[in-house]
């Protein structure tokens, strides 16, 4: 099959692949006017997601996610600290997504990607605005104790759709957390039980019964590319770096629309866009959702 | 703190010479020349090379040979407590520094002048001999990668706790107080290029933990040729051959 037997049939390939480099947008735009694009996905299709729960071990909820090559790897560290004057009931998210220089050629070391604090702060203001995690389940003792939940969002392979992948694995690792048990001891601090000691009573855990967060509604995204009049659902880092615009539509579970971002771009869009884009991202919705209840059901059978 | 108990078991039910388990994964990161990610026991890094690609800073680049370029990191979430600085701590520049020259010693880099290599390597989960880890990783990578070595370079690390030779130490029995010796070996030139000890040892002694220590690299070594062969048959199989 790779094998060159004609010359003629070889040199045919080389032109392919060197017209792909040399005029990439006139690629794209021969495979879009037959309603295709070059990985033979239709335009309307999203690549193939696939979430492991509990990829690191050592931490208290941790996910895995992959869209298409797309891989990103979100882990929740949980520490005690003492909750602020203003919410004195409330815990904390902080949320970190990092860009290291494995994940993609041209991100160098020592210089951070462009990319890595835009989604990272998009990933805060989602999870913030969607009200999916209730702080005040993450309190311990009122103004004295509260946990704080650290999500760590590493990027290990970076080919498009990154703000996707990551909200994914963020949400699978919230929704995979344990949160370990813990006491009060003589001074009155809070002390994490170990499984070893649960069972003495001077240990007795303070929450036994609140072990995993109760999420509401769970935000689900899909970012799409406008280019002239076609919409194509999660793109690959070849097609963002080609065509540049951009729209992210965040939906929840019950198809309520928690954020658009459409960051400039050179194609204005018009209403019809916008809805298509959204009708495109509430299809997405029901399969992401699909995907993470066979996750989480998987994980429950152990 | 008993690390060996009477009946010669560790802490974690091993014998003083058995090794942890190891598992290598090939092609992990699509973007990357080459890429592998390697496990021993918890301990979890995953590894990526580009290259040789055209040198990003002019001033660096040199006529005769290839420029080779290593980071080391760990995620925030590898070790028990989070860690704030990841990056750019001294641990990470010096292990950094190590791999770098470990590997450059085995690149056939006068193959490819006026160009870089980098060696990217993260650590996921951290539990003991992630310098080790890291070593065999890049190794793969650069296989993988299709880079030109002069030999695979293997790494494993060995211990001395409660009067006996340990081998692949985890991280209770590394922070443990005693001497760490960790050994990059090229198995088939058979030369020690990393030596590393920290610790007091008597000399007598350090041979038979630097023998330990070596006798574990060449267990890593006829693992990841088996791991590089069976690639190799994949990569075969999908051309049709």
């Amino acid at each position: 099959m790779g094998l060159p037997d004609a010359s003629g049939d070889l040199s045919s390939e080389v032109e392919v692949h060197a017209f792909r480099r040399l005029f990439p947008l006139r690629f794209y735009e021969r495979h879009l006017s037959e309603s295709i694009r070059p990985d033979g996905r239709p335009l309307g299709r999203a690549r193939d997601t696939t979430i492991a729960l509990g990829a690191v071990a050592s931490a208290d909820g941790s996910a895995l996610a992959k869209i298409g090559s797309t891989t990103m790897l979100a882990a929740i560290k949980m520490e005690v600290m003492t909750p602020s004057m203003e919410s004195p009931d409330e815990g904390c998210l902080a949320i970190d997504f990092h860009m290291p220089p494995i994940c993609s050629p041209i991100v160098r070391p020592g210089r951070p990607a462009e990319a890595a604090p835009v989604v990272s702060k998009q990933l805060s203001d989602t999870i913030s605005s969607s009200v999916m995690a209730d702080l005040k389940e993450l309190s311990l003792v009122s103004g004295k104790a509260a946990w704080m939940a650290y999500l760590d969002i590493y990027c290990l392979d970076a080919d498009g759709a990154l703000f996707d992948a990551a909200l994914l694995s963020a949400v699978a690792a919230l929704s995979h957390l344990q949160i370990p048990a813990v006491s009060l001891n003589e001074d009155g601090r809070v002390v994490v039980v170990s499984e070893e000691d649960e069972g003495k009573p001077e240990k007795e855990p303070v929450n036994r019964e609140k072990r995993k967060l109760t999420l509401k509604s769970i935000p689900f995204s899909l970012t799409c590319i406008l280019h002239k009049n076609y919409i194509l659902a999660d793109p690959t880092a070849e097609e963002e770096s080609i065509m540049e615009t951009l729209v992210t539509v965040v939906l929840d579970s019950s198809s309520q629309l928690i954020s658009l971002y459409k960051p400039g771009g050179p194609v204005l869009a018009n209403t019809s866009a916008i809805q298509d884009s959204i009708a495109l991202t509430r299809q997405r919705v029901r399969e992401l959702q699909k995907i993470l209840d066979e996750a989480n059901s998987g994980m429950e059978v152990d | 703190m008993e690390y060996v108990s009477p009946e010669g078991l560790r802490l974690d039910g091993r014998r003083p010479m058995e090794m942890r388990q190891i598992r290598a994964e090939i092609g992990a990161v699509a973007k990357a020349d080459g890429s592998a990610v390697f496990e021993m026991g918890n301990t979890k890094v995953i590894a990526a090379v580009y290259g040789p690609r055209e040198v990003q800073n002019r001033s660096q680049q040199m006529n005769d040979k290839a420029l080779v370029r290593c980071e080391y990191s760990m995620a925030n979430f590898s070790t028990g407590d989070r860690m704030r600085k990841p990056k750019g701590d001294r641990r990470s520049t010096e292990i950094s520094l190590v791999i770098r020259q470990t590997m450059e010693a085995c690149i056939l880099t006068h193959l490819m002048p006026r160009s870089q290599i980098d060696i990217f390597v993260q650590v996921l989960q951290a539990d003991g001999g992630t310098r080790s880890a890291c070593i065999n990783a890049a190794t793969l990578a650069l296989a993988d990668a299709g880079i030109p070595l002069r030999d695979l370079v293997t790494s494993c690390s060995s211990g001395y706790l409660n009067s006996t030779p340990l081998l692949d130490l985890n991280y209770v029995e590394d922070s443990a107080g005693g001497p760490d010796v960790t050994v990059g070996f090229l198995p088939k030139l058979d030369k020690v290029t990393l030596l590393q000890m920290d610790s007091k040892l008597p000399i007598d002694i350090f041979e038979n933990v630097m023998q330990l220590a070596i006798e574990g690299c060449k267990a890593v070594a006829n693992y990841i040729r088996e791991i590089l062969l069976e690639n190799t048959k994949q990569l075969e199989y999908r051309r049709g051959l």
